[in-house]
Protein backbone atom coordinates (compact mmCIF):
# COMPACT_ATOMS: atom_id res chain seq x y z
CA UNK A 1 0.00 0.00 0.00
CA UNK A 2 1.31 3.41 -0.76
CA UNK A 3 0.46 6.83 -1.85
CA UNK A 4 1.66 7.75 -5.30
CA UNK A 5 2.47 11.30 -6.15
CA UNK A 6 1.44 12.26 -9.50
CA UNK A 7 2.86 15.83 -9.17
CA UNK A 8 5.36 15.70 -12.07
CA UNK A 9 2.49 14.48 -14.29
CA UNK A 10 0.00 17.51 -13.29
CA UNK A 11 2.83 19.93 -13.79
CA UNK A 12 3.72 18.34 -17.01
CA UNK A 13 -0.37 19.22 -18.16
CA UNK A 14 0.13 22.59 -16.88
CA UNK A 15 3.77 23.66 -18.37
CA UNK A 16 5.11 24.58 -15.19
CA UNK A 17 8.19 24.26 -13.91
CA UNK A 18 9.20 23.01 -9.95
CA UNK A 19 11.21 26.34 -9.27
CA UNK A 20 8.13 28.38 -10.42
CA UNK A 21 5.38 26.04 -8.70
CA UNK A 22 7.55 25.89 -5.42
CA UNK A 23 7.87 30.06 -5.82
CA UNK A 24 3.96 30.57 -6.34
CA UNK A 25 3.29 28.10 -3.46
CA UNK A 26 5.77 29.14 -1.13
CA UNK A 27 7.83 26.45 -0.25
CA UNK A 28 11.22 25.97 -1.36
CA UNK A 29 12.33 23.48 -4.36
CA UNK A 30 13.93 21.25 -1.56
CA UNK A 31 10.41 20.46 -0.03
CA UNK A 32 8.62 20.40 -3.42
CA UNK A 33 11.37 17.91 -5.00
CA UNK A 34 10.41 15.69 -1.85
CA UNK A 35 7.18 16.10 -2.56
CA UNK A 36 7.66 14.72 -6.04
CA UNK A 37 9.87 12.04 -5.58
CA UNK A 38 7.44 10.62 -2.68
CA UNK A 39 10.05 10.58 0.10
CA UNK A 40 7.60 13.05 1.70
CA UNK A 41 6.24 11.44 5.03
CA UNK A 42 3.24 14.05 5.49
CA UNK A 43 1.50 16.97 3.16
CA UNK A 44 -0.10 19.89 4.45
CA UNK A 45 -3.85 21.26 3.95
CA UNK A 46 -2.46 24.81 2.99
CA UNK A 47 -0.03 22.80 0.66
CA UNK A 48 -2.26 20.83 -0.82
CA UNK A 49 -4.70 23.66 -1.31
CA UNK A 50 -1.92 25.95 -2.92
CA UNK A 51 -0.91 23.12 -5.05
CA UNK A 52 -4.88 22.84 -6.29
CA UNK A 53 -5.10 26.40 -6.43
CA UNK A 54 -2.23 26.82 -8.71
CA UNK A 55 -2.15 23.70 -11.20
CA UNK A 56 -6.35 24.07 -11.17
CA UNK A 57 -6.78 20.54 -10.12
CA UNK A 58 -8.29 18.34 -7.60
CA UNK A 59 -6.57 17.00 -4.75
CA UNK A 60 -7.24 13.16 -6.25
CA UNK A 61 -5.43 14.60 -9.20
CA UNK A 62 -2.18 15.24 -7.12
CA UNK A 63 -2.85 11.94 -4.68
CA UNK A 64 -3.06 8.38 -5.74
CA UNK A 65 -4.01 5.60 -3.71
CA UNK A 66 -2.29 2.53 -4.48
CA UNK A 67 -2.66 -1.52 -2.98
CA UNK A 68 0.97 -2.22 -4.33
CA UNK A 69 4.22 -1.54 -3.31
CA UNK A 70 5.82 -0.95 -0.01
CA UNK A 71 4.31 2.16 1.61
CA UNK A 72 6.61 5.36 1.13
CA UNK A 73 4.21 8.56 2.19
CA UNK B 1 22.37 39.47 33.51
CA UNK B 2 21.70 38.58 29.60
CA UNK B 3 21.28 34.72 30.22
CA UNK B 4 20.92 32.35 27.04
CA UNK B 5 21.06 29.05 26.15
CA UNK B 6 24.47 29.03 24.68
CA UNK B 7 25.75 30.49 27.93
CA UNK B 8 24.16 27.49 29.80
CA UNK B 9 25.88 25.29 27.77
CA UNK B 10 29.23 26.99 27.80
CA UNK B 11 28.47 26.72 31.92
CA UNK B 12 27.87 23.03 32.20
CA UNK B 13 31.15 22.72 29.67
CA UNK B 14 32.95 24.74 32.34
CA UNK B 15 31.53 22.33 34.70
CA UNK B 16 32.76 19.61 33.54
CA UNK B 17 36.52 20.52 32.47
CA UNK B 18 36.03 21.56 36.58
CA UNK B 19 35.42 18.18 37.21
CA UNK B 20 37.67 16.48 35.49
CA UNK B 21 40.09 18.32 37.23
CA UNK B 22 39.09 17.04 40.60
CA UNK B 23 38.64 13.49 38.92
CA UNK B 24 42.51 14.11 37.95
CA UNK B 25 43.51 15.15 41.07
CA UNK B 26 41.65 12.87 43.20
CA UNK B 27 43.64 10.34 40.45
CA UNK B 28 47.16 11.60 41.10
CA UNK B 29 46.79 12.40 44.46
CA UNK B 30 45.35 9.01 45.60
CA UNK B 31 48.45 7.80 47.77
CA UNK B 32 47.69 10.72 49.86
CA UNK B 33 44.03 11.36 50.88
CA UNK B 34 42.82 7.42 50.66
CA UNK B 35 45.45 6.42 53.53
CA UNK B 36 43.57 9.20 55.60
CA UNK B 37 40.50 7.87 53.93
CA UNK B 38 40.92 4.64 55.71
CA UNK B 39 41.73 6.29 58.98
CA UNK B 40 38.82 8.71 58.77
CA UNK B 41 36.48 6.38 58.22
CA UNK B 42 37.33 3.52 60.46
CA UNK B 43 37.86 0.70 57.90
CA UNK B 44 40.25 -1.84 57.89
CA UNK B 45 43.53 -0.60 56.64
CA UNK B 46 43.76 -4.23 55.18
CA UNK B 47 41.12 -2.64 52.63
CA UNK B 48 43.42 -0.37 51.02
CA UNK B 49 44.01 -2.50 47.89
CA UNK B 50 40.24 -2.52 47.58
CA UNK B 51 38.99 1.00 48.28
CA UNK B 52 42.13 1.76 45.68
CA UNK B 53 40.72 -0.45 43.42
CA UNK B 54 37.04 0.90 43.76
CA UNK B 55 37.85 4.26 43.69
CA UNK B 56 40.56 3.84 40.28
CA UNK B 57 38.16 1.19 38.87
CA UNK B 58 35.14 4.04 39.18
CA UNK B 59 37.73 6.64 37.69
CA UNK B 60 37.73 4.78 34.55
CA UNK B 61 33.75 5.11 34.54
CA UNK B 62 34.10 8.73 35.31
CA UNK B 63 36.81 9.65 32.31
CA UNK B 64 34.40 8.01 30.01
CA UNK B 65 31.67 9.66 31.35
CA UNK B 66 33.08 13.33 31.47
CA UNK B 67 34.76 12.84 27.85
CA UNK B 68 31.15 11.31 26.54
CA UNK B 69 29.40 14.49 28.29
CA UNK B 70 31.99 16.85 26.70
CA UNK B 71 31.70 15.83 23.45
CA UNK B 72 28.01 15.65 23.62
CA UNK B 73 28.03 19.41 25.35
CA UNK B 74 29.46 20.17 22.13
CA UNK B 75 27.82 18.78 19.54
CA UNK B 76 24.65 20.59 21.30
CA UNK B 77 26.58 24.07 21.22
CA UNK B 78 27.05 23.17 16.94
CA UNK B 79 23.45 22.95 17.02
CA UNK B 80 23.01 19.22 16.95
CA UNK B 81 20.68 18.42 19.53
CA UNK B 82 18.12 15.35 17.88
CA UNK B 83 20.67 13.13 16.55
CA UNK B 84 21.46 9.45 16.70
CA UNK B 85 25.39 9.73 17.48
CA UNK B 86 24.06 11.91 20.83
CA UNK B 87 22.18 9.18 21.84
CA UNK B 88 24.52 7.19 21.21
CA UNK B 89 26.61 9.58 24.01
CA UNK B 90 23.73 9.01 26.56
CA UNK B 91 23.80 5.31 25.98
CA UNK B 92 27.49 5.05 27.10
CA UNK B 93 26.76 7.67 29.83
CA UNK B 94 24.20 5.31 31.41
CA UNK B 95 26.20 2.26 30.74
CA UNK B 96 29.32 4.13 32.72
CA UNK B 97 26.61 5.36 35.26
CA UNK B 98 25.39 1.34 36.11
CA UNK B 99 29.15 0.35 35.67
CA UNK B 100 29.67 2.96 38.22
CA UNK B 101 26.95 1.18 40.15
CA UNK B 102 27.55 -2.17 40.22
CA UNK B 103 31.89 -1.39 41.29
CA UNK B 104 30.49 0.79 44.34
CA UNK B 105 27.74 -1.90 44.97
CA UNK B 106 30.71 -4.55 45.11
CA UNK B 107 32.54 -2.00 47.37
CA UNK B 108 29.25 -2.40 50.31
CA UNK B 109 31.25 -5.61 51.10
CA UNK B 110 33.85 -3.64 53.06
CA UNK B 111 32.45 -0.01 53.19
CA UNK B 112 28.74 0.01 53.78
CA UNK B 113 28.27 3.53 53.04
CA UNK B 114 29.09 2.92 49.50
CA UNK B 115 26.03 1.83 49.05
CA UNK B 116 25.07 5.60 48.72
CA UNK B 117 26.97 6.18 45.99
CA UNK B 118 26.26 3.05 43.83
CA UNK B 119 22.32 4.01 44.19
CA UNK B 120 23.25 7.77 43.60
CA UNK B 121 24.80 5.98 40.50
CA UNK B 122 21.95 3.94 39.48
CA UNK B 123 19.53 6.21 39.59
CA UNK B 124 21.31 8.53 37.47
CA UNK B 125 21.44 5.75 34.99
CA UNK B 126 18.10 5.85 35.03
CA UNK B 127 17.44 9.25 34.52
CA UNK B 128 20.04 9.47 31.50
CA UNK B 129 18.16 6.31 29.93
CA UNK B 130 15.14 7.80 29.89
CA UNK B 131 16.28 10.90 28.35
CA UNK B 132 17.60 8.88 25.91
CA UNK B 133 14.43 7.42 25.32
CA UNK B 134 13.20 10.78 24.83
CA UNK B 135 15.47 12.43 22.67
CA UNK B 136 14.83 8.95 20.41
CA UNK B 137 11.68 9.67 20.35
CA UNK B 138 12.21 13.24 19.33
CA UNK B 139 14.95 12.12 16.11
CA UNK B 140 11.72 9.75 15.52
CA UNK B 141 9.16 13.14 15.73
CA UNK B 142 12.10 15.52 13.75
CA UNK B 143 12.40 13.29 10.36
CA UNK B 144 8.90 13.09 9.91
CA UNK B 145 8.45 16.94 10.43
CA UNK B 146 11.35 17.24 8.14
CA UNK B 147 9.48 15.45 5.31
CA UNK B 148 6.30 17.04 5.82
CA UNK B 149 5.66 19.71 2.90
Amino acid sequence: MKIIVNLDVMMARRKISAGELAERIGITPANLSVLKTGKAKAIRFSTLMALCHELRCQPGDILEYSEDGEEKA
Amino acid sequence: MDWNKDKSVRLTTVFTILLAAVLLAADVLGFIWMPWFISASAIDSSHLPALAATIYTGSIFAWICLYTMFRLLRSISGGEVFTEQNTRFLRVISWCCAGACIVFLVSVLYYPPFLIISAAAGFMMMIVRVVKNIIQQAIGMKSELDLTV
